[in-house]
């Protein structure tokens, strides 16, 4: 036999997918979701150059403990996605319906820490058009929530179609492509709470 | 994917936030604090995408747009960062 290393052999007995989980569509939405986000951020940290007190300063005013209990919050749904998809593939759906419940209170979770966290921006005073960083903040965070509430409702269609016993482990594209949408959200947060939160 | 596998991951990226927070709690962090807020998000990404996304064994075409992705836009915060200290 010739030689062949080990990853070789590896890839011999488990080819790769040649498609990612879940329906192809919504991985062509996620891409321009993710270009989107990459856009936003870019334009962020180049627009802080030339504004890196202002930048600075108001960086300081935000709850980074709120960004860090989100942060945690966004990750446990994900892996609460992640869970749920496991558990449907041993075909145990009560399970997988609940790790899918699970995910989206994490998501209300989030809101609800966002609706604190911007409820005591505006009673300071501080709003949209404060300031040039304000306006970022706002129009980043803002439009990440609206991802966040799409996941959910997407997340909720998924739960009721697993409550009523409509995946399994043979058949489960349809929780695959909403759980590839919420990792979305996740991932862009990874970035998105460093980037404004923490780096300074 | 094991589940033991996903937990390990959970709790890994857990950790990692908490460490990011505490550095940006620390006060102003210095540059090289800030390089590893940036590579610390570039291992929560990797982690998000290949074990939580599912992509670890997918072809390597769908892997690269979207590792890709976390790592040229990571490399542009840090270039726009790096040019702010100048």
């Amino acid at each position: 036999m010739p030689a062949m290393n080990a990853h070789a052999l590896r890839s011999v007995g488990h080819p790769p997918h040649p498609h990612p989980p879940g329906d192809l569509a919504i991985w062509v939405f996620i891409l321009a979701e993710l270009a989107a986000f990459f856009a936003l951020f870019i334009t962020y940290a180049f627009t802080r150059l030339r504004h890196l007190e202002l930048f600075a300063e108001m960086q300081r005013t935000l709850d980074s403990d709120a960004g860090m209990l989100n942060t945690l919050l966004l990750i446990t749904g994900s892996w609460c996605v992640a869970r749920a998809v496991a558990a449907i593939k041993r075909n145990r759906c009560r399970p997988s319906a609940h790790w899918l419940l699970a995910a989206m209170l994490t998501g209300v979770g989030f809101l609800v820490v966002k609706y604190f966290e911007y409820g005591a921006k505006f009673a300071a005073g501080i709003g949209l058009e404060t300031n040039l960083f304000y306006t970022f903040y706002f129009a980043l965070t803002m439009f990440h929530a609206m991802h966040v509430v799409l996941g959910m409702v997407i997340l909720g269609f998924v739960w009721r179609k697993a409550l009523s016993g409509g995946y399994s482990a043979q058949d489960h594209r349809g929780m695959e492509t909403g759980a590839a949408y919420w990792h979305m959200v996740d991932l862009v947060w990874i970035i998105l709470f460093p980037l404004v939160y923490v780096m300074r | 994917m094991s589940v033991h596998f996903l937990n390990v991951v959970w709790l890994a990226l857990m950790v990692a936030t908490v460490l990011t927070w505490l550095i940006g709690k620390a006060g102003q962090p210095r540059p090289a604090l800030i390089a590893l807020v940036l590579v610390i998000s570039a291992l929560k990404g990797w982690l998000i995408i290949e074990d939580f996304m599912a992509l670890r064994r997918v072809r390597l075409f769908w892997r690269a747009i979207m590792l890709g992705w976390l790592m040229l836009t990571l490399a542009l915060i840090l270039l726009a960062y790096w040019l702010g200290l100048r």
